[in-house]
């Protein structure tokens, strides 16, 4: 306990210096102001910024405080268009138009805000509270893995992306194995051996990361944006009554609950934020049914998704950390970033480099402090960003992620290969294949790849001894069980 | 994230892009099988070695392209502006070709330029939005950050 406070007090002595102050004030502004812009989100701002940090030297602390900001200060932006135009800025502010938008509607809009950055405050808050006990003690039980236990750990991880969003279960593990099969490109670290370069010398080093993620999310994005060439209209806030501070203690036993669902789900690995949001509304709406005001505009329809969104987006952060194995696309971004410094988040994070970690969580105290505070009385410039023309935002956004990916390597050969991801990041989106596993089997192919070599080689080959262990036996059961319950229609049909 | 994805009007028929998709995957599978297969290595560190790995992905994933192939997925929907990611692409590709002769002010010019007007701008203000963006990077990129970036031949102009 009283570590924790320490760690915690050095944390604040890096989040405090003005440089990464101000970084994470930039991150928190770049986050709400992406939540709000359709076709931008957390992963294609956060793939985005990415190569500025590599290209600028940023120190990794520095860089993760940043981009985690973006992050997290993404989820006080999707509820904007939710709430206003009835469009979730992102897919887990889905359940925030329910009961937001008929708020809207009948002109207490700004209360819906208000109200839904409060839940978000109360949530990320919380759960970073949390994180600050529950990381060390996870980590703790982490550091007795065995590379036989990782091998169990991840392929469990890998096997939940078919359990969780709305594709085909096929579809996503095979993402997960082509995001394998990018990683592994380049020198084999073990023998030296070339593997699947086709002869290219810029292919030895392997794939960027920056240049697959830009690919994927920045430019696939475009490419999907032109067919529609979307146009968005301004919102009006709305005047009506403001929100009055009975109403916010009205929705608080609604946060709290929400809180708990929302960083519990975003531990798990696998389900993200828009579950989260899902259930904590649900569960509301069920425990007061008999009042029937829920999607008619309730306001605790706002509250509760909203701070079960940032409480998960937080609670994806405990794994990434304390294991290093991200849960989310987006997390599994911010691990690719810590890799690119040569960091290897795990067990041992958080005492081989307690700045990054600790900065990293003192930091997010600070950031969502700056978040309430930005968003309360803000709100309506970051709504008015929606009235910026396609035509003016998308060309800077291509532009940038060209220069970024040039700055890392000054290389125009990483621009085409860049181009070659986004062309099919595109006709992935459009065949209903998710990319999310791409990335996190890109980040977690070789460290399984290096783990199940030196399991097998201190088992010398036999590969019973990968499920040896009590861990290991859970967790293959478990990876077993996440296998087949997406199948478990079809094998009921035959 | 994406307002855009195709939901819409979307049948199904039998020779659906999820068949050929399958296909593929399958065929990339045994072309990772093959490539792996022809790995020579020099001395073994451990008793996988650099293929086995690999062998398990390709077999994983021809297992998902088979699944995949049985399914009677949706047909592939079209984009409603077919020319335009065409161009698009187009665009990208003779910028990362040109960028370091023309140098980033000019290429950059030139391509936000180019899908201004693929998002449906005027001339005159795609004009405008290339001419800021290219100038607004160069002075991001090289003045603020400090970062390289090719020149190009108007070096002279700015002072660089």
């Amino acid at each position: 306990m009283m570590d924790t406070f320490a760690a915690l007090g050095g944390g604040f002595a890096v989040a405090l210096v003005p440089t990464n102050l101000a970084l994470a004030f930039l991150g928190c502004v770049i986050g709400t102001a992406i939540g709000v812009l359709p076709g931008i989100g957390p992963l294609n701002a956060i793939a985005l910024l990415l190569p500025f940090c590599l290209a600028l030297r940023l120190p990794p602390e520095s860089a993760l405080i940043l981009l985690a900001a973006v992050y997290y200060g993404s989820g006080y932006g999707g509820r904007i268009t939710a709430i206003l135009l009835n469009m979730p800025g992102e897919p887990s502010a889905v359940l925030t138009t329910l009961d937001g938008h008929p708020l809207a509607r009948q002109g207490r809009g700004g209360a819906a805000l208000a109200i839904s950055g409060i839940g978000s405050f109360v949530g990320a808050t919380l759960s970073v509270i949390l994180m600050s006990f529950l990381s060390v003690p996870l980590a703790r039980v982490a550091v007795a893995f065995s590379p036989a236990d990782y091998v169990a750990l991840i392929a469990f991880a890998l096997s939940l992306l078919g359990a969780v969003g709305g594709a085909s279960a096929p579809k996503a593990w095979a993402a997960g194995c082509l995001g394998i099969l990018l990683a592994l490109i380049g020198v084999d670290s073990g023998t030296g051996v070339e593997r699947f370069t086709a002869g290219s010398l810029e292919l030895l080093g392997g794939v960027d990361f920056t240049v697959l993620a830009v690919g994927l999310f920045a430019i696939g994005e475009i490419l999907l944006l032109i067919e529609t060439s979307l146009r968005t209209e301004a919102a009006k806030l709305g005047g009506g009554k403001r929100l009055s501070l009975r109403e916010i203690l009205f929705c608080l036993p609604a946060m709290l609950r929400a809180t708990g669902i929302g960083f519990v789900i975003g531990v798990l690995p696998g389900a993200g934020a828009s579950v989260a949001s899902a259930l904590s509304y649900t569960a509301e709406k069920r425990l007061h049914e008999s009042k029937d005001t829920f999607g008619k505009g309730d306001l605790r329809g706002v509250a509760a998704p909203e701070t079960a969104d940032n409480a998960a987006q937080i609670g994806n952060l405990v794994p990434m950390l304390s294991l290093g194995i991200p849960g989310s696309g987006t997390t599994a971004v911010l691990l690719g970033a810590l890799l690119m410094y040569n960091i290897t988040p795990g067990p041992l994070l958080f005492t081989q480099r307690p700045d990054v970690a600790w900065g990293l969580i003192a930091s997010m105290y600070i950031g969502n402090a700056m978040l309430l505070l930005l968003n309360l009385p803000l709100v309506g410039v970051f709504a008015r960003l929606l009235s910026v023309p396609a035509w003016v935002l998308y060309p800077g956004v291509l532009a940038l992620s060209f220069g970024g990916v040039y700055a890392v390597s000054n290389s125009a050969f990483d621009l085409l290969m860049a181009i070659g991801f986004g062309i099919m990041g595109w006709l992935f989106r459009k065949l209903d294949i998710p990319l999310v596993p791409i990335v996190l089997g890109f980040v977690l192919g070789r460290m399984l790849e290096d783990n199940l070599r030196r399991a097998l080689a201190l088992s010398d080959g036999s590969v019973m001894e990968l499920a040896a262990s009590p861990v290991s036996i859970v967790l293959w059961g478990m990876t077993v069980v996440a296998v087949l319950w997406p199948l478990r229609a079809k094998i009921w049909k035959n | 994230m994406s307002a855009g994805s195709a939901e819409g009007a979307r049948g199904t028929s039998i020779v659906s892009a999820d068949r050929i998709l399958g296909l593929l995957l399958i065929i990339l599978a045994a072309l990772v099988f093959w490539s792996a297969q022809s790995l020579i290595v020099p001395f073994a560190a451990d008793p996988l070695g650099p293929k086995g790995f690999p062998y398990a992905v390709a077999v994983i994933l021809a297992i998902c392209g088979a699944l995949i192939l049985l399914e009677r997925g949706p047909a592939f929907a079209w984009p409603e502006r077919r020319a335009a990611p065409f161009l698009l692409v187009l665009a990208m590709v003779a910028y990362a070709l040109l960028l370091e002769t023309l140098g980033f002010i000019l290429a950059t010019t030139a391509l936000a330029l180019g899908v201004a007007l693929l998002f449906g701008a005027g001339p005159w203000p795609a004009l405008a939005t290339g001419a800021v963006t290219g100038l607004a990077l160069w002075a991001l990129f090289d003045k603020l950050l400090d970062l390289p970036l090719p020149q190009g031949p108007i070096r002279g102009f700015l002072g660089a």
